[in-house]
């Protein structure tokens, strides 16, 4: 893999490049919950007095994009190689979720698949409180990856 | 005297294990490990001081590394200075055979693991590209290995006489132990370790259930 | 499971102890009620034939809703605890309609905190880790 992983980092990581708004769906929240196997009645009841998001709820978001617009990386084919979800506040129904993407880490290493190339994808979510209610580390492979030319269209 | 060989913390990237949670799970699941050689992916960890927990949960605690080569990963054992001037530990395409004759060279031994895994690992390299020399010992038991894959490590060290050493592959706590080594002889620290590596006086066992 | 049910707390916990193992329903139905409600509703988790034409064993379960179900083993294991931080790795694919084994064990005990540190996995039906990963959880 012929990737400056260090030039990478460098240039990449911790710069936020997306902003995405969602407003929680009581139904959708239902629904992930009980398709889970939650049976906690705060998850799987809407008029329970507490009923919220399960915790790892703010895992099913994406952003507009998965890697910066100008990235120089054109990926090929890729998959979640796993979420990290934490969790500060609860998630109900109705709240407006404002959600910044940042690259937050880049490296490399073989595994069965072959070679990989891992972009670690940080979500910060708030809500309209401007209250941090989860951060979501998303570790997204890339298996095959080449440079993107000069004026090569986005990820 | 029983060792995992091949263990992961939270300096790994895939980690999820801190060594004190390693250290009491050892001691209150009543494990047969006098301790573990904890071997960060394409590192050495040079910081973190593990004797006060060698004291107080009477373990052995060693650190080693698992770099990448193009034959599959090897843990190195014995790592140093001069053996991380040597070459990158953070690539992913190392050549294994200067790997092995750079580790040779400054004192320390480089086993090849999980040989029977897809990709990582070393059989299905020798197909290809032919066996490298140099190489004494490889991981024939491997506590997160699937399917054949630890038989076909065993068949690869009977084929070439090489000695085979065991490990867990722990990236969680709970994992840690599954496989090990059990020496003949006292292993007080890593050079006596690479010793008896090097001496082929040890055996691969598993406590997988 | 109602509000009535017992309420597990740090005290009620011990190092070492094993949630209780089970299997849970990764069947189509359940699969594609989950991808609807997450807007991900993609062949590869709907779809065997279509899976296997994109290289898979079959269709596969999200790594999101395997999160979701070891969540879920958690909060039914100790109802009224606070999941502050689960972190899985998805090392392989789960296949719709199969009949995985997930398990949790008890790893780390926080008393000052009053957390727990719990190990969790679902293996295949031939004993693979197919997702292993950890929760912190808040009792």
């Amino acid at each position: 893999m012929d990737i400056d992983i260090q030039e990478l980092k460098d240039g990449w990581c911790g710069r936020q490049f997306d902003e995405v708004s969602f407003e929680l769906d009581v139904r959708e929240m239902l629904e992930f919950a009980i398709a889970c196997g939650e049976t906690q009645p705060r998850f799987t009841d809407p008029e329970h007095p507490d009923f919220q998001a399960v915790p790892s709820y703010a895992s099913r978001f994406h952003g507009r994009r998965a890697m910066p617009e100008d990235f120089p990386i054109k990926s090929h084919q890729g998959f979640d190689a796993g979420k990290c979800v934490e969790v500060h506040a609860p998630m109900r129904p109705g709240d407006k979720i404002v959600a910044r993407s940042e690259i937050h880490d880049i490296y490399t290493k073989t595994g069965r698949s072959g070679d990989m190339l891992f972009i670690v994808h940080r979500m910060r979510f708030t809500n309209q409180d401007d209250e941090l209610v989860s951060i979501v580390d998303w570790r997204l492979v890339q298996n095959r990856v080449s440079r993107r030319a000069p004026g090569e269209g986005g990820p | 005297m029983i060792l995992d060989l091949h263990s992961h913390s939270i300096k790994s990237d895939d980690g999820r294990a801190k060594v004190e949670n390693y250290c009491q799970w050892i001691q209150r699941k009543k494990l047969a490990l006098d301790g573990f050689v904890l071997t960060e992916h394409r590192q050495f960890d040079a910081t973190s001081d593990y004797r006060k927990l060698e004291d107080e949960y009477d373990l052995l605690i060693l650190k080693a590394s698992e770099v990448e080569t193009e034959y599959g990963h090897v843990l190195l054992f014995g790592v140093n200075e001069d053996l991380q001037h040597a070459f990158d530990f953070s690539r992913i395409d190392l050549p294994l055979a200067e790997v092995v004759e750079q580790a040779r060279r400054h004192d320390a031994i480089a086993v090849p693991c999980h040989p029977g895994r897809v990709t990582v690992g070393m059989c299905a390299h020798y197909e290809t590209r032919g066996p490298v020399e140099g190489v004494e010992v490889i991981e024939t038991l491997n506590g997160g290995s699937r399917g054949t894959e630890n038989e076909e490590a065993i068949a690869l060290a009977k084929e070439y006489g090489y000695r085979g050493v065991g490990g867990s592959d722990a990236h969680i706590v709970s994992f840690i132990g599954r496989c090990a080594t059990d020496f003949e002889r006292n292993v007080a620290n890593m050079e006596d370790l690479v010793r008896e590596l090097r001496a082929g006086r040890f055996e691969a066992v598993s406590y997988k259930i | 499971m109602s509000d009535s049910a017992p309420v597990r707390t740090f005290a009620d916990v011990e190092f070492g102890e094993e949630l209780p193992a089970f299997t849970p329903d990764v069947t189509m139905p359940t699969v594609r009620r989950f991808t609807d409600a997450a807007h991900m509703s993609w062949a590869r988790f709907n779809d065997h034939e279509e899976a296997r034409k994109q290289g898979l064993p079959g269709a596969i379960v999200p790594g999101i809703m395997s999160q979701g179900i070891l969540a879920a083993m958690v909060n039914n294991w100790a109802p009224g605890c606070r999941i502050v931080k689960i972190d899985t790795i998805f090392r392989a694919a789960l296949v719709v309609d199969s009949a995985p084994k997930c398990t949790g064990v008890v790893t780390d005990m926080d008393e000052e905190a009053r957390r727990v540190e719990i190990d969790l996995t679902i293996a295949n039906e031939a004993g693979e880790t197919r997702v292993l990963g950890t929760a912190v959880v808040e009792l």
